[in-house]
């Protein structure tokens, strides 16, 4: 009796198979893995701020939270902490010149982007602690005590409604006063006709401030760009670049409107006032 | 490590007898190697200069060899050429001088080389160094550069083993130009193609254009004069005017009271000039864009007939950017560039509640050292404004740096185990283009309790909290608002939304009132004096073809006023007689015509109203005459 020889040449070419069909597979595993993505770097370096906040360790939250700023994160969640975390730096008594300012720009952005009532409430609040503390501060250094003289009366009633509102109401109006005139121009009963003379009456000054706000409103969003004073003392300089001895620092944490980028500098309007500020004092406020 | 002197005396002799011969006959370049330094802290820096002559071929490719222990940070090389002539034998020597900057990395003693050199086709190495790595901040302080004059041979200015010929000639000057015209050494970094002016220009470089926010860069300022005018060169030293660099930090690299040291000998344009350094300037940029710096300008005393013009130096721009956003680590500061170390002391370790510890930070390393560091600021522990000391200059090889030294008073408020956490720095460090960290751990202190009824420390104010009242803080992020299209975004809403209804409004009442036009143009249209006969002509036929003779002299009577009116333009109804004929004829009828109408309406006016009846054919028979009557006036 012979023994069978094993067919060797079959068992040779199975493991090269099994390697290629192996590397296939684990290259292929490779390519669907999901790549590490950049929302959970986010995650975990906002979840290390907030932790580090909580500790109290104000310097390192800031530098976690500035970190998710340089990473392009815009969250009034994010915002707010990040105004947290430098107004307990000045708490905690280790502040560092315009602290109070990058509070009160966290505070800012936050009221501006949040969609949370709670969040925006807190932010005021948060807000309202940090500008008392510069115009205490200001107060004691002789210098004028407001820190917010509030928005033009056109952008406070542009804020009333927002902007599709603005939009809606202007359609209507236009609708209204159109149907008014054409009915009134086609009816023959007297009452019929000074009820459409009423309605267009009341439509036309509603579709004029209508149009208006919402125009208004668009330019704001499309071309308004702000931003909050981070300096301790931001004294206006002049086109070349000198700071004005006379002119009165505009105050830490102040939202100012600006007007103009020139550079290193910067024309911004508080209130009634237009000052050139180097831009390097401002912050610019995230929309 | 620095050269040895008697090794290099011997050495010096050693190729001033025997080196040029083998060189010119075997092609093996003349190299030497030494370190600025032999023992430096991990961090530091160490220049490692390789010098080779060749006399066949410019030496290329320099490599350093193995560097174990130490990270290659840069590298820089200067050509230069001599070209020697003796009474018309030729000799030509090319020369390369190569300094890399080694940054060390840990402790040890290492043998660094050889480093290497191409000539032609065949690589040539010299020989390698040894250097002891000490840990930070324990190698001894370097020796500020002295000028010495390593030669053997003091009373044989700028004697050197790697040109032997230089000094031989008695009155040829440093810099290897001899006025007789036999030695002519220039550097080729120095050249330029044309000069900026007669007898005397400046000229300004930069070593880079495009860099990032607080990255050094370092401007010369060189000035040329021109060595075969033989003219006496003066400048008002009143008039000298440095560059503007409003946007960027700057730093002397040059004593203060430093006078302008040779920069070499140039090629300009076929001439000669020398070249002095005057400014060198440590410049870091404050913010990003396209940055100028401003130019440099001198005025002339002399020669005469130059006097009173200036010399300027070109304007020069740099592009700066910031560095890379990824990678960025927490708590980087824009400007930070360059490598640098921290170290810290804290004494002591045990106190008191409501005691201080001093804590001693020393911030050192090459670039833009910042002017301030963060502490990292706790709850309970106060830092206090620290008093900062700096030694800060040019750290060899045109590099800015040193240390500053910032000295804290810590308060520490809370009793038990207090961790100070670690003093950190972040930086970017543009030679390796990544970003880094140094950081210095300040480890945990004891605090004992104070004693019940122990008064508040010193400026401790537990019942004047500052920001009391702020909420707390948020641990979930609310999301990105995504980006949404609005309403007033499309030019359809505000043309169909907006801008239609009144539209259609407009276009209602305007079509009325066009319709109005147009009717009213139809009916006027409709009564003119032509249309009008047509109608009375009809109905005068009409009229005639009946039996009512009376209603037919009517017919033919209106006809016949429509008919003056048409053709005429008269009106003659009520008109009897010669006033009919007369108004005919005024309006420019014919007499005849005229008359005859006038008798064709008296006619009708009597058949109408006649008491005896008419009888038709007679009426037939004045329409008839009526129509002629019309068609004369119509021919008028």
């Amino acid at each position: 009796m012979t023994a069978r020889r094993q067919p060797t040449g079959r068992r040779g070419t199975t493991r090269p198979l099994l390697f290629f069909v192996s590397l296939f597979c684990g290259l292929c595993l490779l390519a669907l893995a999901p790549p590490a993505s950049a929302a959970d770097d986010t995650a975990a370096l906002f979840a290390q701020a907030t932790l580090t906040l909580k500790e109290g360790r104000a310097t390192d939250a800031i530098a976690s939270y500035e970190a998710l700023a340089d990473r392009g994160v815009i969250d009034p969640v994010a915002s707010y902490d990040r105004g947290l975390a430098y107004a307990t730096r000045v708490r905690i008594g280790a502040e560092v010149p315009g602290d109070l300012g990058r509070a009160a720009h966290g505070f800012e952005e936050a009221r501006d982007l949040t969609r949370d009532a709670k969040l925006a409430d807190d932010a005021s609040r948060a807000l309202t602690v940090v500008r008392s503390e510069v115009a205490r501060r200001r107060t004691r250094a002789g210098q004028p005590v407001e820190v917010d003289p509030g928005r033009s009366l056109g952008r406070t009633v542009a804020a009333l409604l927002g902007e599709d509102t603005w939009a809606d109401l202007a359609v209507g109006a236009s609708a209204i006063l159109s149907l008014g005139l054409f009915a009134r121009w086609l009816a023959s009963v007297p009452r019929v006709r000074v009820a459409c003379a009423v309605a267009a009456g009341v439509a036309a000054p509603v579709l004029a401030v209508s149009v208006a706000m919402a125009l208004a409103a668009r330019h704001d969003r499309l071309g308004l760009r702000e931003a909050v004073v981070v300096t301790a003392s931001a004294r206006p300089i002049d086109d070349r670049g000198i700071a004005m001895p006379s002119a009165t620092p505009l105050p830490e944490g102040a939202r100012v409107e600006i007007i103009e980028a020139r550079g290193a500098s910067s024309l911004v309007r508080f209130g009634t006032v237009e000052a050139l500020l180097p831009a390097t004092s401002l912050r610019d406020l995230a929309r | 490590m620095r050269w040895p002197r008697p090794s290099g005396r011997f050495l010096v002799l050693l190729s001033l007898l025997l080196v040029p011969a083998t060189a010119q006959a075997q092609g093996a370049p003349q190299m030497q190697t030494q370190a600025d330094v032999d023992t430096v802290g991990v961090g530091d820096v160490v220049h490692l200069e390789l010098t080779a002559q060749s006399g066949d071929a410019m030496p290329t490719d320099p490599q350093p060899g193995a560097t174990p222990g130490f990270a290659v940070r840069g590298q820089s090389s200067s050509p230069s050429q001599t070209h020697i002539n003796i009474n018309g034998n030729r000799i030509d020597r090319f020369g390369l001088n190569v300094d890399w900057a080694l940054q060390a990395q840990r402790v040890g003693v290492f043998t660094v080389g050889p480093p290497s050199v191409l000539v032609g086709t065949a690589r040539y190495a010299s020989h390698a160094v040894t250097l002891r790595v000490v840990a930070s901040g324990q190698a001894p302080p370097r020796a500020p550069p002295q000028p010495q004059n390593p030669m053997p041979f003091p009373q044989i200015p700028g004697f050197t083993p790697f040109d032997p010929w230089r000094g031989l000639f008695p009155g040829a000057d440093p810099g290897g130009n001899e006025r007789g015209g036999a030695v002519v050494t220039t550097d080729p970094k120095l050249a330029l193609d044309a000069p900026a002016g007669s007898f005397y220009f400046l000229h300004a470089a930069v070593d880079a254009t495009n860099v990032v926010v607080g990255q050094q860069v370092t401007l010369s300022v060189y000035e040329y004069l021109d060595e075969g005018a033989g003219a006496n060169i003066e400048v008002d030293a009143a008039d000298v005017r440095d560059p503007s660099a409003a946007e960027l930090v700057k730093h002397s690299l040059l004593r203060d009271d430093q006078e302008a040291t040779v920069a070499g000998y140039a090629n300009v344009a076929g001439r000669l000039w020398k070249v002095n350094l005057v400014r060198r300037w440590a410049l870091f940029p404050i913010h990003a864009g396209d940055l100028v710096i401003g130019p440099m300008s001198v005025t002339l005393l002399r020669p005469r007939n130059v006097a009173g013009s200036t010399r300027t130096t070109d304007t020069i721009h740099l592009h700066v950017t910031e560095p890379p956003a990824a990678g960025r680590p927490p708590g980087y500061a824009l400007g930070d560039v360059g490598h640098f170390a921290l170290e810290t002391q804290v004494a002591p370790r045990d106190l008191e509640q409501g005691g201080a510890v001093s804590v001693h930070v020393e911030l050192s390393g090459s670039g833009n050292v910042p002017a301030s560091i963060t502490p990292p600021a706790r709850t309970d522990v106060e830092w206090l404004a620290p008093e900062v000391h700096e030694q800060m200059g040019n750290i060899g090889h045109d590099v800015f740096g040193g240390k500053r030294t910032f000295d804290y008073v810590v308060r520490v408020r809370r009793a038990g185990e207090v961790d100070l956490g670690e003093m950190s720095l972040p930086f970017w460090e543009p030679v390796l283009k990544r970003y880094a960290v140094a950081r210095a751990t300040l480890g945990k202190l004891e605090v004992k309790a104070a004693p019940a009824g122990a008064p508040p420390a010193a400026g401790q104010a537990p019942d004047e909290e500052l920001l009391a009242g702020l909420p707390a803080p948020r641990d979930t992020l609310e999301g990105t608002v995504p980006s949404r299209a609005h309403l007033d975004d499309r030019p359809l809403v505000w043309l169909l939304g907006v801008g239609a209804w009144p539209a259609a409004l407009g276009i209602a009442v305007a079509g009325r009132a066009t319709g109005r036009r147009l009717s009213r143009a139809w009916r006027t249209r409709r009564a003119s004096p032509a249309s009008e006969l047509r109608d009375r002509v009809t109905a005068a036929n009409a009229a005639c073809n009946g039996d009512d003779a009376r209603a037919c002299d009517a017919a033919i009577t209106r006809a016949l006023e429509a008919a003056a009116i048409a053709h005429a333009g008269v009106n003659v109804r009520g008109a009897v007689g010669d006033e009919l004929v007369h108004q005919l004829e005024g309006a420019g009828v014919a007499g005849d015509a005229a008359t005859r109408v006038a008798e064709l309406l008296r006619e009708c006016e009597a058949a109408r109203f006649a008491p005896d009846s008419v009888d038709v054919p007679s009426a037939r028979d004045r329409w008839q005459r009526a129509q002629g009557a019309i068609r004369q006036l119509e021919k008028r």
